[in-house]
């Protein structure tokens, strides 16, 4: 099928690539919203340690909700509807891809990082829940809005392909979605309560010791036992993983938390409310907190680490994120509880 | 380079250990992070050095698009702090 007329795709850097695309693909239905927003009501933020799941041989650790959880949040938005379609043989993938953009629809796409040609190779790692737009088509090469990168990028439809289908955890099984109704104007102050309601309910009402503001204290009590456990070297290569799941692979830094913050601080003038924006200070300190063990973790890393750098130290570090992120999300429960 | 930014590139140094660059070799629009940096400054580095700033000069970097464009060179590095400071 010929390509339709390339759509006014608007490209915008992002931090994170589900909100970022998110954010995109409701600004081009006409909703004006920015990326915290989109991560805000899409109720990104989380904690979570898991060390029964591995990545290249290293416990999971994340700071923000499983990988799909924004979009489906913003899917399920009253007046939103989203065509979400997987696949199980790619030259159907690729056909429905091309019957979107034959109708000038942008299309957002899971892929695999390591199989986008576009991406440095030093930047190539293998996480199979990268998002990005597909908004047109030129010959063999597809015009992409990769929310990651400052401006648009083409990808060779052979390994855009291959991409959709990269094999492993989160398999994007040909996933695309693309938005087919969207209401005139989103009713923010609900949608606002809500996707916090549901943050405070992950970090502070979970069961599971392995999530929430429990999860963070878990952790600073393994890493502090990290090098007793597994040996100096081992033990900095966990810690330099954590610091790299909390402060690269588009966190906006310190685990989300500053994203969260300037949700919280747009919300405030949205709904006229100074308190959100007092919130959003609490937090940033966290944030800071969070990349105070950062700092330290990285000159343990870099074999520069001072007489004071300990993991000790560090579980300290954490056990105080812990601490103010505690208090962070009780005042923010309180705050929901008075808006119903 | 001008003064700030040689002040800056001081600071980097001393911050990341960075003991054999030759200061007056670096080139102000050369990458500062990454790959192609002239002081094999990697992210870790990157973010210590975004520490390092706010608290020597209290200018944030929270944001990754803000440390990606600021971290580009020592000049955007130098104009960002120069300009969000309090004189």
């Amino acid at each position: 099928m010929r390509p339709g007329p390339l759509p006014d795709f608007s490209h915008t850097q992002s931090a994170h690539c589900e909100s970022g695309v998110a954010a995109s693909l409701l600004r081009h239905k006409g909703i004006e919203i920015s990326e915290a927003m989109a991560f805000g009501i899409g109720g990104g933020l989380f904690f979570g340690y898991l060390p029964f799941i591995r990545l290249n041989g290293l416990p999971l650790v994340t700071y923000r909700s499983a990988a799909g959880h924004i979009l489906k949040r913003i899917s399920r938005i009253p007046g939103i509807s989203m065509h979400q379609q997987k696949f199980r043989d790619k030259s159907q993938a690729m056909a429905a891809l091309d019957d979107a953009l034959a109708h000038s629809i942008p299309v957002g796409l899971q892929t695999g990082v390591y199989w986008l040609p576009y991406f440095p190779s030093a930047l190539r790692f293998h996480f199979n829940a990268h998002n990005l737009v597909v908004y047109g088509k030129e010959g063999d090469e597809y015009l992409i809005s990769d929310p990651v990168f400052p401006g648009p990028v083409r990808c060779p439809g052979e390994d855009l392909a291959r991409a959709r289908f990269a094999s492993g955890a989160l398999a994007p099984k040909g996933k695309m979605y693309y938005l087919t109704r969207v209401p005139e104007n989103l009713e923010r102050r609900s949608l606002i309560v809500k996707g916090i309601r549901s943050v405070c309910k992950m970090m502070l009402g979970s069961p599971f010791p392995l999530i929430g503001v429990k999860g963070i204290r878990f952790l600073a009590n393994r890493l502090e036992r990290w090098p007793d456990r597994l040996g100096k070297e081992n033990a900095a290569l966990h810690v330099g993983h954590v610091v790299r799941m909390q402060e690269e692979i588009g966190t906006g830094g310190g685990g989300f938390r500053f994203m969260y913050a300037a949700f919280l601080q747009e919300s405030g003038v949205v709904l006229e409310d100074q308190s959100l924006a007092d919130y959003a200070a609490l937090l940033t300190q966290a944030g800071d907190s969070w990349r105070q063990f950062a700092v330290i973790a990285a000159r343990i890393c870099k074999n520069r680490a001072r007489p004071e750098d300990t993991y000790t130290v560090m579980a300290e570090s954490i056990r105080q994120c812990a601490s103010l992120e505690e208090n962070f999300f009780r005042e923010l429960e309180g705050w929901v509880k008075k808006q119903s | 380079m001008e003064p700030f930014e040689r002040e800056l590139l001081e600071l980097i140094c001393t911050t990341c250990n960075f003991d054999d660059v030759e200061m007056d070799k670096i080139d102000r629009h050369a990458p500062l992070i990454g790959p192609e940096s002239p002081l094999g400054a990697d992210s870790l580095d990157a973010l210590e050095i975004a520490v390092t700033i706010q608290r020597e000069y209290g200018v944030r970097m929270d944001s990754e698009n803000t440390s990606r464009t600021v971290l580009q060179s020592l000049a955007t590095l130098a104009q960002y702090v120069d300009s969000n400071r309090a004189h």
